[in-house]
């Protein structure tokens, strides 16, 4: 049987799979097993959200296109009463949709077809920064030490200096480690309500903070960046 | 003014002759008037007992009959009433200047009458020419069709100048010994013509060259640039639609692929867990067998549609049994013994078909039953009609010459597939027939790809078959194939 089982006196994380294609919750339940899960299947909006009532999950994992309804409901209707990180499962062409359960609070999402490895590690991503929290009051990241409370950035040991916009910015991103932030969601936080659509500004701005902040030498894969990391047409992520 | 004179102006002008003998009758009325009212006041004023009738007959006749009867009056009243009565001659030389004095006041008065009627006579014909132009603008403008609309506003304008007849083309039309032609233009581009009637008059031939061409050019070009600009329209919105399709395919693609694709890649992971239980590992090999055909047919799917929609489903006929080919559908639905009750006519007759476009009609039409038959078994009724003799359409006749999609009416081979499911509301029942057209399905389970219906109708019809749906809301859905019997291409 599972090593966890045998192991660990404390029971597997319980994360609620809401999808409506039987056989990937098969082979999903055979995978999430693997790593140390207990995976709680449900077909439906309405059988997940009976789940999740009767015995709250650690985690979900949440399909945009359901029979009776969609991902992004389920997803503000979980939201309504758990913090549990929730993923959402989308296909290309569903960016919208993807963008819009983000911004119901769903905490990333993985495209169809996905790796176990790549849906394994969001997964434990989330759940460690829902362990976490968000009262760090330093923040270290590749050489980038931000000390929130002073509203001190140091960049290898050298004071970097941010306007206030940009270190908003910059801790918004940070206390949201390896999550995935819309657009709309910065805006939101840094500059208010009245600028949610104000995308160019959120690009500018990103791009004088990430000169500043981030480190020389080789960037990340395909070129990109290391600590703020693009998702294009979704958002930014401040590196795990 | 007064309105029985201002309808005495309004008219036109009446016959000359009857002016001419209301003239003698209104000096000879005058004349009579003037012999009471001589007696208690000086006959040298009563020279304006005649001026209304000058008045009433230029503003009726015009200023030349009006000043004929001031003259006339004249002479009347120096015969019948100034000294010496009964000669034209005058004793009194202040009585030259009264009668003088009479025949201007009485011939300018006619002028000015005159001047009126000739104004108002004016006014009345732009009045009607603003309301034939109001008119025309409103059958040319706001009508669907300009082609026609164009006969109605032809009759109008003949009815409102009084031609005898007028029509409007919209092409260049020479004029024949009947017509007189306007070529209407704007600019250099030539619109149409307008035709009227030989015997129209040279007043009102000017009248229409004048006024009423400019006003219907300047109509006919707007009416022509509004259809085109609503052609533009029409065609945006089908450019569109097929946006629309184009959209929901990429998408139902996009996630009909993915979602097998999904589970194939998945389960051959979870495949290499070492924990996997023997079950789970037979499970998982199932899972990446039933979602590799899932993945097939739905490629099959989409190379049919497109087929279909690129026309290039020409069928290959053969005669078949249509009983082999429902039993090969069912056997390619690979359904669970039991699924679908079969009961087929024996001795039925064969049709001329193509087997592959039709058992995927079957397959498809199958699938779906069985989806949303709530796992209920699914009937499958086949059996022959004939018609009478005497009924009987030309040998044939069921398939050759019929449009595309309609109901054959010989003799013909009928199937039904009947499903105890939910059954499908009214105002879906064509539309399943939709590509990416999916109805609900509450409870889940697998969905179908919306396309499958779309091809079974597509490659029915292809054969000169028929397929269409029946169904109550919550007492299942009932498919039929009408398939013609006889060869179609004879």
């Amino acid at each position: 049987m599972s090593v966890h089982d045998s192991t660990e006196s404390q029971r597997a994380p319980r994360v609620l799979v809401v999808d409506d294609e039987p056989q990937i919750v098969r082979a999903l339940k055979v995978l999430l097993r693997e790593a140390g899960f207990e995976a709680v299947p449900a077909e439906t909006v309405s059988e997940a959200l009976d789940l999740a009532a009767v015995r709250p999950p650690e985690a979900a994992i949440v399909d945009l296109v359901l029979p009776d309804g969609d991902g992004i409901e389920l997803t503000r209707s979980l939201r309504a009463w758990s913090a549990m990180p929730i993923l959402v499962l989308s296909a290309v062409g569903e960016e919208e949709q993807k963008v819009r359960a983000l911004e119901a609070g769903a905490d990333d999402y993985i495209t169809k077809p996905f790796g176990a490895r790549e849906l394994i590690a969001r997964l434990n991503a989330a759940l460690r920064r829902a362990a976490r929290g968000e009262d760090e009051p330093r923040i270290e990241a590749d050489g980038l030490e931000i000390d929130l409370a002073a509203r001190v950035v140091r960049r290898d040991g050298q004071p970097v200096h941010l306007t206030p916009i940009e270190f908003d910015l910059l801790r918004t991103l940070a206390r949201n480690r390896g999550r995935l932030m819309t657009h709309r969601k910065l805006l939101a936080e840094v500059w208010g309500a009245e600028y949610v659509d104000d995308v160019q500004t959120l690009r500018t701005h990103i791009a004088r903070l990430r000169a500043k902040i981030e480190p020389e030498g080789p960037a990340g894969a395909a070129g990109g960046h290391r600590l703020i990391v693009t998702d294009p047409g979704v958002g930014y992520r401040f590196a795990e | 003014m007064s309105s029985p004179l201002g309808s005495l102006l309004a008219s036109g002008q009446p016959p000359r002759r009857a002016g001419v003998i209301a003239a003698l009758f209104a000096v000879a009325l005058s004349t009579l008037i003037v012999y009471p009212l001589a007696q208690v006041a000086p006959v040298a004023s009563l020279s304006v007992v005649y001026l209304p009738a000058v008045l009433v007959l230029s503003v009726t006749w015009g200023a030349w009959l009006g000043i004929g009867t001031a003259i006339l009056s004249a002479a009347a009243f120096n015969f019948f009433h100034l000294p010496p009565v009964g000669r034209f001659t005058l004793h009194n030389s202040s009585n030259w200047v009264a009668l003088a004095a009479f025949v201007v006041v009485a011939s300018l008065a006619s002028s000015v009458a005159e001047v009126t009627r000739a104004r108002t006579r004016d006014a009345e014909e732009r009045r009607r020419e603003a309301d034939l132009a109001a008119e025309m603008a409103r059958l040319l403008l706001r009508g669907d069709d300009l082609a026609e609309a164009l006969p109605t506003a032809a009759s109008r304008l003949a009815h409102t100048l009084e031609l005898s007849s007028a029509s409007i083309e919209m092409e260049a039309v020479e004029a024949d010994e009947r017509s007189v032609a306007f070529p209407l233009r704007e600019g250099t581009r030539r619109l149409g013509t307008l035709l009227v009637g030989a015997g129209t008059s040279e007043a009102n031939l000017r009248r229409l060259q004048e006024r009423v061409v400019p006003a219907l050019e300047a109509l006919l070009s707007a009416a022509l640039e509004r259809e085109t600009l609503l052609g533009g329209v029409v065609e945006t919105a089908a450019l569109r639609r097929a946006d629309t399709v184009k959209t929901a395919l990429l998408r139902a693609v996009s996630h009909d692929l993915r979602s097998p694709l999904t589970a194939i890649s998945a389960a051959g992971e979870a495949v290499g867990s070492p924990s996997l239980l023997p079950e789970e590992r037979a499970e998982m090999a199932s899972v990446i067998q039933e979602e590799t055909r899932r993945l097939a047919r739905l490629v099959d799917n989409l190379l049919d549609l497109s087929r279909l929609e690129a026309g290039a489903a020409e069928p290959h006929r053969e005669w078949t049994a249509v009983e082999e080919l429902i039993r090969a559908a069912v056997e390619e639905v690979g359904a669970p013994s039991g699924a679908f009750a079969l009961s087929i006519d024996p001795d039925m007759p064969l049709v001329s078909v193509d087997p592959v476009q039709l058992e995927r009609a079957f397959v498809n039409v199958l699938e779906n039953a069985q989806r949303h038959s709530g796992g209920h078994p699914v009937s499958i009724r086949a059996r022959a009609v004939r018609q009478l003799s005497a009924a009987r359409a030309p040998a044939g006749a069921g398939g050759a010459g019929r449009q595309e999609g309609s109901r054959p009416t010989g003799d013909r081979v009928i199937v039904r597939i009947v499903d105890r499911g939910p059954g499908i509301p009214p105002a879906q029942l064509e539309r399943v027939f939709e590509p990416f057209y999916r109805a609900g399905t509450p409870g889940g389970g697998h969905r179908g790809s919306g396309l499958g219906l779309a091809i079974a109708r597509g490659f029915t019809e292809a054969n000169a078959g028929w397929l269409h749906v029946e169904s109550l809301p919550g007492q299942g859905a009932t498919f039929v194939f009408e398939l013609p019997l006889g060869d179609p291409a004879a």
